[in-house]
């Protein structure tokens, strides 16, 4: 438990600091930010209570507003992550009982399950920031090549971390 | 209470989401400067269109007042309207566009004045006018309004006179046609007050309907040119030696306001001239 918790700890720390260092200097062709510090809230216990996982949220969005000079902005988008993050996950997820304390990592639920697990969360997640981020519809075509180009990044960079962590430490996790 | 608590208890995910999205929302518009123009932008427009939806509706109720206001101002500029008018009326007295008036209008001195009776409908009608001796008014005066000829005063007391109107078979005035020299002596025919005769013109001028009537200026009264009225037809005279033409006055004599009484400057000189002359003869 206690070793689970300096896990997570530890991977709040390399996310926000990946995501507010590198991450955040990315933009390709001007519309796809990858937005890798997800990967934390898509990584959190499947029962971990609903207050939890919001307040969870709430602080890694925070974070990373603190560090990218944003304030408030992925605090909110993350926040509404966090609430939707139980509908997604039921989307894949057979039923609450037989995963109790599972942790959706690639290993643990399957390569495919993850793939449209992690690729559902970034498509909700990208699609919250843009709208955020514009918060007005005048201009979609724009905002509709953000969500999308933001989205397949943001899921092609989490595939590639969650295989890294895979085989490096594959018995940790 | 209980039921409160547990309420909150049952939805406190609710509580704790709505919490965050709040505050994080502060933090989004407070400290954003995009999303705070374009929060307050939004949120001028909605409350733009609610005020336009509410006074579209308020709007209705005002219009009680709002008419009100309108007829009280629209009741002060027609009294306005009327002030100026009657300014412009008295004022286009003192500058006549006839230019006949112009021309021999410095020999004469003029005095406004208000009519206060009239009569046309008598056998021998009268005015009274509000000025007097005391402002200058004395008996043999001309008397004209804007469009021409109207009598001559006759009886002055100290702040009223009486004018033998046009419209008296008692007076005769001297009259020609205008741009001609022969001239004739206009009476009126006693029933019409937009008509009247001018009596005594030479038989051998043909004088065309329409044409102009001035006055002589063969007495010291009136000056030369001032309009009178303009011939509608030429009939015979009771002897054959002269015509009679039947003229159309150009004052409306049921329409009188604002007169000018015209003072002879040197009227005393000629009247002692034709006295001397009559004397001596």
């Amino acid at each position: 438990m206690a070793k689970t918790l300096i896990q997570y700890i530890l991977l709040y720390i390399v996310l926000v600091l990946l995501q507010a260092l590198v991450f955040n200097r990315i933009c390709i062709f001007n519309v796809a930010v990858p937005y890798i510090f997800i990967l934390f809230i898509i990584r959190l216990p499947v029962s971990l209570s609903i207050n939890a996982l919001l307040s969870v949220s709430f602080a890694i969005g925070l974070t990373v507003d603190i560090f990218s000079d944003t304030l408030g902005m992925h605090a909110l988008s993350c926040t509404l992550l966090g609430l939707l993050r139980k509908p997604i996950l039921s989307l894949y997820m057979p039923r609450e009982d037989d995963v109790e304390g599972l942790i959706p990592t690639m290993r643990n639920i399957g390569f495919p399950v993850f793939l449209k697990y992690s690729f559902s969360v970034s498509l909700v997640y990208c699609i919250i920031i843009s709208a955020v981020q514009m918060l007005t519809f005048s201009a979609s075509a724009i905002l509709l090549l953000r969500m999308v180009g933001s989205t397949i990044l943001t899921s092609l960079i989490i595939w590639g971390i969650e295989c890294l962590i895979n085989s490096g430490s594959a018995q940790r996790l | 209470m209980r039921n409160l608590i547990s309420f909150i208890i049952k939805h406190l995910s609710w509580f704790v989401a709505i919490f965050y999205i709040v505050i994080s929302s502060l933090l989004l518009f407070n400290s954003n400067s995009f999303q705070k123009y374009v929060f307050l932008t939004s949120a001028n427009k909605m409350s733009g269109t609610l005020y336009d939806a509410t006074s579209s509706i308020t709007s209705y109720f005002h219009l009680k007042g709002i008419n009100n206001d309108l007829q009280q101002r629209n009741a002060l500029l027609e009294n306005e309207l009327v002030a100026l008018r009657q300014q412009i009326k008295e004022l286009s007295l003192y500058c006549n566009t006839d230019s006949a008036v112009i021309d021999t209008l410095p020999h004469y001195e003029y005095f406004m004045a208000n009519v206060i009776n009239n009569s046309i409908s008598k056998p021998f009608n009268y005015i009274t006018i509000d000025k007097g001796r005391a402002d200058g008014i004395m008996p043999e005066m001309g008397v004209v309004d804007q469009n021409g000829v109207i009598g001559i005063v006759n009886v002055v007391s100290e702040h009223y006179a009486r004018v033998i109107s046009l419209l008296n078979p008692n007076f005769r005035l001297s009259c020609k046609v205008k741009n001609q020299d022969c001239f004739g002596s206009l009476i009126w025919g006693g029933a019409d007050p937009t008509e009247a005769l001018l009596e005594e013109m030479p038989r051998h001028i043909e004088f065309i309907p329409g044409d102009t009537i001035v006055t002589s200026g063969f007495s010291a009264v009136f000056p030369e040119g001032l309009i009178v009225g303009t011939i509608i037809d030429s009939e015979k005279d009771y002897n054959d030696n002269f015509l009679s033409l039947k003229i159309k006055l150009s004052s409306d004599f049921t329409q009188l306001s604002t007169v000018r009484v015209l003072k002879n400057i040197n009227k005393n000189e000629i009247d002692s001239l034709e006295v001397d002359k009559l004397t001596s003869r």
